[in-house]
């Protein structure tokens, strides 16, 4: 039977899109959430160092 | 944890591929069209895996209501839709050369194409949920349901006359190759396993920084 290689570089050359696709996204996801996480962080530092209203004049 | 994880399952997948070309031979009767093997067989074990994870986790969720379970069906059901697809789409195109088709009717085809649009159901029903003590709910009910087709696709090739060979490794008794092949075969489900633990360790921690960024 013919080799048919073209169809063995097909299917692994499928399979390593595919995972390299996903694992991107994996990491894209992740540096969203870092950029959320540290963006909310710096705001929660701005607000505590903004003097009280409720406190003395 | 995770990072070392990747590390082990890229190295595993680095060795599979040396073996899977260097030291595996050239099969007599398919050719070299049957390293196709290396890769198709792993995925559709880790498909099986992932779901009967999704199987474990889900009745986790339902008894003790625990979020991490319910983050760990949800990874687990992803990736397995991701290894599912890749089983379905290396299968077809090592069925073109040798069975002459790319796609056909069989019970093992039809019942893992099924498997794979349950479990697409199951990640679009989580998106369609706004509640997401709701959705962890109906997806657990679903993810159950769905993971009593594995069963199923696992014993169509006994059970019906299919196209699809029968299993020559997951089955009683000896497995029924040459032990290079075996050894190749088995390499590579290690290096896809740590994938998947790779895929599923890192999106559950992902599930977990998004909850706490909405709450």
């Amino acid at each position: 039977m013919a080799d048919h290689w073209e169809f063995v570089i097909a299917a692994y050359g499928l399979a390593a899109i595919v995972f390299g696709a996903y694992w991107r996204r994996l990491c894209h996801k992740e540096r969203e959430l870092n950029a959320l996480k540290s963006t909310s962080r710096s705001e929660s530092t701005m607000r505590s160092r903004q003097p009280s209203t409720t406190g003395r004049a | 944890m995770t990072r070392v994880l990747g590390w082990l399952a890229a190295i595993g997948l680095a060795i599979g591929l040396g073996m899977g070309f260097g030291v595996a031979p050239r099969e007599t009767t398919q050719g070299n069209v049957q390293r196709i093997m290396y890769l198709h067989v792993p995925t559709a074990w880790v498909a099986y895996l992932a779901f009967g994870v999704v199987l474990l986790a889900s009745i986790v969720y339902l008894a003790r209501r625990a979020e991490a379970a319910d983050r760990l069906a949800h990874a687990s059901a992803e990736v397995g839709v991701v290894f599912t697809g890749l089983t379905i789409a290396a299968g077809s195109i090592w069925g073109k050369p040798t069975w002459g088709t790319w796609w056909t009717w069989d019970a093992r085809l039809t019942s893992v194409a099924m498997l794979f649009v349950m479990y697409l159901g199951y990640l679009l029903l989580r998106g369609m949920i706004d509640d997401r003590e709701r959705a962890a709910r109906y997806c657990a009910v679903l993810g159950i349901v769905a993971a009593l087709d594995v069963p199923l696709v696992h014993f169509s090739v006994y059970w019906w006359r299919t196209l699809h060979q029968p299993p020559t490794v997951l089955k009683p008794g000896a497995a029924s190759m040459p032990p290079v092949i075996l050894a190749t075969l088995l390499v590579n489900l290690v290096a896809f396993t740590l994938l998947y633990a790779y895929f599923v360790a890192k999106r559950a921690r992902l599930l977990r920084a998004e909850t706490e960024a909405l709450a």
